[in-house]
């Protein structure tokens, strides 16, 4: 967690008072559990045995309504790898999280260089790029479902109007995927935008200053100044961007359903037929293992980069 | 040479910046319009900018095809619940693990801080058998079972609490006031703003949160916002885009319409925080 | 003492009221059925006085519940596991599979099979019996039989007689060719649209005409559970897909932009689709009233072929959870009566199931009904096996790419046969 820098009360450790109170009253230690104790708890119930399940039950046969766990060792995993819509939901995943985490975080750079100028109107902007952010993911994607409409929809209906030939969008197995690629990038972009854009506004003024009395031109200024010292800004986009990515779902379920012929189905879509649908728990949480594989793999990416940054600075 | 490409450069800010305004608004609108078109108009070609005239004839079929006030107050009932608890646990935990130092502190806190990198997507199986062996399964409670405590708003009051000076905490227990007092009146209004800003992130995840609540939801009574909406869709893909628009617009306007009235401080809040909620 | 004797009288009394009250109240029980109008079927249980006769004459109370379509079978399975299911549920057959792989429906008394069995027309039978007269729960009236709809309008405006559908595959794309219309490169009408997005289900139910009406089919036993083979990479299955890739490719005359076969035929924008009769029939009238149209059996590869058809339906079922199953049993034969059978069809203008209901009147007469009555000999539902789930996903899967030109027709059904093998063995485990 690396959050931006706007604001009164920065998170970042550095900066709240060095006088703290460790010296203070290790006399309340039954305050301190008292008061943890409503969050480990629930934690505990709600978030963390049902991780270590979700570890138990891959290796396991799981029948609910017969009220049986049979073990099985590896077999769910076996089966994983050579489960072909598997494979294709793994690959869609990652191919939709190497697809729209670049994009969405380049143009986002863009946007906020931009907004980083003065201009008239610019928080009216401001909002409406942010606009799909707050709005359910749910929801939107249903306005673009009905703006895909290879007949009727928007899209098609402008493309005509100018000559070309309407595509079929979601109803192709090659342009569903973009389409719903296209999707994700018109609802992330402001949030991308306005994190790059603090930290554009927490670099210091004077690097630019020096920079241009060296003789470098904006490019030049853009290169060897903004990017560099924007990198951590980046990397916490990319790794985010890139977790939340895996985990897609709300507007492969509402868009294409996973269709057609699988060609937008992601792991958390083949997870929750799996298990709600077809009742085939054990196999789904070994999904559900995979997911967290990649989830673990992007985190300790992190963790590598983010001591990489601290010494940096 | 700076003076004669200003002017310019500000224009192409200007059509950079508003073209994409247009592409970023474009579904708003196309909602919208498409919601108060009479049916008609709606596939019409070439399109239709604006409806010949505005009609509710959608709005009434989408009320009457759904309970949409149940699905407002079902996501009402879960936002508070889960934002309230969230908050009200999160202030003792931050608290704690800001003020006090006691063992295991760090294992704890690690262990909060850990359930973040298992998002709900990897334990829901898990947490749907355990649930359904104690009959929460298409319940409130079964809705906010992951949601009662939040990770992030424990971090985030933690570090809030941390800014406090040490003073005011040691003031007012030489006044003789108890701990959870300390908590509830003294720290909670000192960190307001950090408090409104971890309320407002978890209310709109919780708002728009769809996977947890499809997964454990099956009756159309206990359906949120997002699960009425998702099916709402005609199985079968009719074509029957008014009513759905009119149903989407439901849906979203509360969310909008708070974020058109706050959006100043919903944009700081999340650019602070660095989360989507 | 006569405190004593007092005392005595208001213990009996207390103790036997409740006793005496309960006796004397009816036992309710539960029936979950589908909201909306998914299913014609289910019209009736909109009316309440629907089990009055049933409550009075058995005194057992009647609580029926609508559920949501999309979420009804997730609900069935999670309410089993949690032990508070109904007693009798109103189900899609095509859910069976799922349901008997977590063994749990109850199956019907060898007896009443046998007097069900004989005593209903020949589709009822091939949709109750699931392999040597064994029954999952009797169908309700009103069953599903797939059909090729026509726009005769649309038929006359392209020179071909309204009144005569394609028979053979020749000729449906012939007819096809002549029914399509193109604006500027682009198709504005299909002559017949296909269904390939959605539920992969969905997808092959739209298509068990072609590929059974080959000599095709989706597995060697469509009455075995267990095991088995699936009959996917066969000449027949390639034949029946080819027919549409070559309306899509060489043709013209079908297009993957008119997803939603039966909207696109209501509207007007497609001359020909084949799907359940009964929307045609229950949403012409709303939605397209105008519209004048004719119904006959799928074509077939060349004259003389049989041709097959999908029939579907909704069976009442008894859960092995449920906790009243006698007065479950008690409903369901009460309300599949025959005389029940002739009195809510006749009322909800639905085909009755009997062999004698048929004789009477409306039944006997009635166009539409004698018109499905034509279709039904050729009705043939989907297999029962565990795998099923598996086998339309491979089946529908393969569709789908064939058609959107992800694979060549051999490799999607060579792929698709492995797939749907590889989920029998995977559900007989």
């Amino acid at each position: 967690m690396q959050p931006g820098r706007e604001g009164e009360q920065s998170p970042r450790p550095a900066s709240y008072p060095r006088r703290t109170i460790s010296r203070l009253h290790s006399r309340h230690i039954f305050h301190a559990y008292l008061f943890i104790a409503p969050v480990v708890l629930l934690f505990g119930l709600f978030r963390v045995l049902p991780s270590v399940q979700t570890l138990l039950f891959s290796f396991y046969k799981v029948e609910l309504l017969k009220d049986r766990l049979t073990f099985i060792g590896l077999d769910n995993f076996i089966s994983l790898f050579s489960d072909e819509i598997f494979q294709k939901a793994t690959v869609n995943t990652l191919t939709y999280v190497i697809t729209i985490v670049p994009i969405s975080a380049f143009l986002g750079l863009l946007l906020a260089v931009l907004f980083n100028a003065k201009f008239a109107l610019k928080e009216f902007f401001k909002a409406v790029y942010f606009s799909p952010m707050v709005t359910s993911t749910v929801a939107a994607a249903m306005v673009w479902w009905w703006m895909y409409n290879p007949q009727f929809g928007i899209f098609n209906v402008l493309l005509r109007l100018v000559g070309l030939p309407g595509q079929p969008w979601l109803m192709s197995s090659h342009m569903a995927l973009p389409s719903i690629i296209i999707f994700s990038v018109w609802k992330n972009l402001g949030y991308n935008m306005i994190i790059y854009l603090a930290g554009l506004q927490a670099i210091p003024q004077q690097f630019y200053e020096a920079a241009t009395i060296d003789g470098a031109g904006p490019v030049m200024r853009f290169r060897h100044v903004t990017i560099p010292l924007l990198a951590p800004t980046t990397t916490f986009i990319l790794i985010y961007d890139t977790i939340l990515a895996l985990q897609v779902f709300d507007q492969v379920f509402v868009l294409t359903g996973g269709g057609p012929a699988n060609s937008t189905n992601v792991v958390v879509l083949d997870l929750y037929r799996q298990a709600f649908e077809r009742y085939n728990f054990g196999y789904a949480a070994a999904e559900a293992m995979v997911l967290f594989l990649f989830i673990l793999a992007v985190t300790i990416l992190q963790y590598y980069y983010s001591r990489r940054y601290e010494v940096a600075y | 040479m700076r003076t004669f490409w200003a002017p310019i450069g500000r224009l192409g800010v200007y059509i950079v910046v508003g073209g994409v305004a247009a592409i970023m608004i474009l579904p708003f609108y196309w909602m919208v319009i498409t919601s108060f078109m009479p049916a008609p108009d709606i596939l019409s070609f070439p399109p239709k900018w604006f409806p010949t005239h505005v009609t509710f004839e959608h709005f009434v079929v989408a009320f009457a095809k759904a309970p949409w006030l149940s699905y407002y107050w079902n996501s009402l009932v879960v936002a508070v619940g889960s934002v309230s608890c969230s908050l009200l646990f999160g202030l003792f935990a931050g608290y704690a693990f800001a003020v006090y130092r006691f063992p295991l502190q760090n294992l704890f806190f690690l262990l909060i801080l850990g359930t973040l990198m298992v998002p709900v997507q990897v334990t829901s199986v898990a947490l749907y058998i355990q649930l359904s062996k104690i009959g929460w399964v298409d319940t409130f409670l079964g809705i906010l079972a992951p949601n009662f405590a939040s990770a992030f708003g424990v971090f985030m009051l933690r570090q809030g609490i941390k800014q406090i000076p040490v003073d005011v905490i040691e003031a007012a227990r030489i006044d003789g006031a108890g701990e959870m007092r300390i908590v509830l009146t003294i720290i909670a209004p000192l960190i307001k703003t950090t408090v409104a800003t971890v309320a407002m992130i978890l209310f709109l995840g919780s708002w728009n949160d769809f996977l947890w609540p499809v997964i454990i939801i099956n009756s159309a009574g206990l359906r949120t916002l997002p699960v009425g909406i998702a099916l709402f869709k005609d199985p079968y893909g009719n074509i029957n885009y008014g009513p759905l628009m009119a149903a989407t617009l439901i849906s979203t306007a509360p969310m909008l319409i708070a974020y058109v009235v706050s959006q100043k401080y919903m944009i700081r809040g999340i650019a602070m925080t660095g989360l989507k909620g | 003492m006569r405190r004593a004797s007092w005392f005595a009288v208001v213990l009996t009394v207390l103790f036997l009221t409740p006793a005496v009250v309960l006796a004397g109240a009816a036992k309710t029980i539960t029936l979950w059925y589908p909201a909306g109008d998914i299913t014609a079927g289910a019209a009736h249980f909109a009316d309440k006085n629907l089990f009055s006769e049933f409550e009075k004459k058995y005194n057992i109370k009647v609580e029926a519940v609508a559920l949501d379509y999309d979420t009804m079978q997730q609900k069935i399975f999670a309410a089993a596991a949690g032990k508070n299911v109904a007693d009798v549920l109103f189900v899609d057959s095509s859910w069976l599979p799922g349901f008997l792989k977590e063994e749990m429906l109850e199956p019907v008394a060898d007896a009443k099979a046998k007097a069900w069995l004989s005593a209903v027309s020949p589709e009822i039978v091939e949709l109750s019996d699931y392999g040597k007269g064994r029954m999952w729960g009797y169908p309700q009236y009103g069953i599903d039989v797939y059909g090729l709809t026509w726009n005769k309008t649309q038929f006359k405006d392209a020179g071909l007689d309204p009144e005569k559908p394609p028979k053979t595959w020749d000729e449906f794309r012939e007819y096809a060719k002549k029914l399509t219309k193109t604006e500027g490169g682009n198709i504005t009408r299909v002559g017949y649209a296909i269904r390939h997005v959605g539920h992969p289900h969905g997808v092959v139910h739209k298509h068990f005409w072609a590929i059974y009406g080959t000599g095709g089919a989706l597995i060697d036993d469509p009455n075995r559970l267990r095991g088995g083979k699936a009959l996917i990479d066969t000449p027949h299955t390639k034949a029946a897909l080819k027919l549409i890739l070559d309306m899509l490719d060489v043709d013209k005359s079908t297009s993957l932009n008119f997803p939603d076969p039966r909207a696109a035929f209501l509207k007007g924008i497609a001359s020909m689709q084949i799907s359940e009769t009964v929307s045609i029939k229950a949403r012409q009238p709303k939605e397209a009233p105008d519209l004048k149209w004719g119904m006959a059996l799928p074509p077939v590869e060349k004259a003389g072929d049989k041709p097959v058809t999908l029939l579907g339906a909704w069976l009442y079922s008894v859960p092995k959870q449920a906790k009243n199953k006698a007065q479950a049993w008690q409903l369901i034969e009460w309300l599949n009566s025959q005389e029940k059978d002739f009195e809510l069809c006749k009322q909800y203008d639905a085909s009755p199931r009997y062999k004698a209901n048929w004789e009477k009147e409306p039944f006997k007469s009635d166009p539409y009904d004698q018109g499905l009555k034509q279709m039904y000999p050729y009705g043939k539902k989907l297999p029962i096996n565990l795998g099923l789930n598996g086998i339309m996903d491979a089946m529908g899967g393969a569709i789908q790419k064939v058609w959107h030109h992800e694979a060549t027709i051999d490799a999607a059904l060579a792929e698709a046969q492995r797939q749907a093998d590889k989920a029998i063995a995977d559900a007989a485990k």
